[in-house]
């Protein structure tokens, strides 16, 4: 990092030099004409292929578990595997001498209300030894626990406590899943994708009974579908891009009509 | 907070899956009594305006409000969900208007006759 911004800097102060004084600084750095202008990250070569050859490595030890192997963003390593290996895969990564990813950076959650196991559970992994990260993606629906990993990582607990609390998914003999984030008496799993963003209840001061009272909420409004077009006739050609398709694109509902002549 | 040994329902929630409807029915049981042997504690905690007898009808309703689930994971995630409710209760994580929201005392009764109907406005 330091490098590159030594670099930057380098950059900054020749480009004048090389162009001309009168246009500014910034805007040379910005411009992509110039390959030299380092605005992409572009990533480094031998950590390719030093974290290609991890993730070849991980997959050949853990033929039934691993799924796929993915590199992400360019240099962002990721296995994709079976549910049912979430500890094999985390334990192995974590003890492995040519892996040693001993520190659990953070566990995140994913919701996908389309596929059929909507939740993809995200464990982002540190090697410290190696100075590299591991991405560790797992899936999973509603009802289906997944293994909980903190008899490897204790600093798992937390982590998992908020993804039950965020998305509702189970984690099979953690050793207290309980609520983290979210208020007592709170109701449903924010978010997930379906969770309406007035939520389920509402909670306000009754004078009455001198106490505070959760009330289930009446959303005052359905789900609509708004018609954003204009009720004036203009460029009648154009009408039928205007239309916006809600739900599913490949449902007759959703096809974008043509225009009746 | 204790991580080993025998588990305590009324201090961690600790999920465990069944694996047969025995199984699930036995855990679905051992939470009724541990919400039933929890009302006298309640009620010396909390400040509620409730009886025991009220208590235990209220738990009674809870619970048979999902007579009707057959699948095993969904019971074992709504026992989840229970004892859940219990720990955050007996631990005193809860106040008193989390505890007399199970009741619903400051909802009203939807109107169900056409008359009620008529004179709530709808």
């Amino acid at each position: 990092m330091l490098g590159r911004l030594a670099r930057v800097a380098l950059v900054a102060r020749q480009a004048p030099l090389n162009r001309g004084a009168q246009a500014p600084a910034l805007g040379r750095l910005l411009s992509t004409d110039a390959p030299s202008a380092p605005t992409i990250r572009r990533p480094d070569a031998p950590v390719r292929q030093q974290l290609t050859d991890v993730g070849k490595y991980a997959a050949a030890c853990l033929p039934r578990f691993v799924q796929k192997v993915q590199l992400t963003a360019g240099d962002e390593l990721e296995l994709l595997i079976a549910p049912e290996g979430v500890i094999p895969v985390i334990a192995f990564l974590r003890d492995n001498h040519m892996t040693q990813f001993h520190s659990l950076a953070d566990i995140a959650g994913v919701d996908v209300p389309a596929r059929k196991y909507r939740f993809e559970i995200v464990y982002n992994l540190l090697s410290i030894r190696y100075n590299s990260r591991i991405r560790v993606r797992t899936y999973t629906d509603e009802l289906t626990p997944i293994d909980s990993i903190c008899e490897i990582f204790k600093g798992a607990n937390w982590y998992e406590r908020e993804i039950w609390d965020m998305f509702g998914v189970m984690f099979h003999d953690h050793p207290d899943l309980r609520r983290i984030l979210t208020d007592y008496g709170f109701e449903g799993h924010p978010q997930r994708k379906d969770f309406p963003l007035s939520g389920y209840v509402e909670v306000r001061y009754d004078d009455a009974l001198r106490r505070v009272v959760v009330e289930p909420l009446e959303l005052a409004q359905e789900f609509r579908k708004f018609d954003l077009k204009t009720p004036w006739e203009v460029f009648p050609n154009f009408r039928s891009s205007e239309e916006v398709p809600i739900g599913n694109l490949d449902s007759p509902q959703g096809k974008i009509e043509e225009p009746k002549k | 907070m204790r991580f080993s040994g025998t588990i305590d329902y009324s201090t961690v929630v600790k999920p465990v899956m069944s694996t047969t409807m025995p199984e699930a029915k036995r855990r679905v049981m051992s939470l009724y009594k541990a919400w039933f042997r929890a009302i006298p504690t309640i009620m010396d905690k909390f400040d509620i305006s409730v009886s025991e007898k009220d208590c235990r009808v209220k738990i009674r309703e809870k619970f048979e409000m999902n007579r009707n689930v057959s699948d095993i994971r969904t019971i074992d995630l709504l026992v989840m969900k229970g004892q859940m409710e219990l720990v955050e209760t007996l631990r005193l994580f809860k106040t008193k208007s989390h505890v007399m929201a199970f009741f619903r005392d400051s909802v009203p009764e939807k109107p169900k006759d056409f008359l009620s109907k008529f004179l709530d406005g709808q």
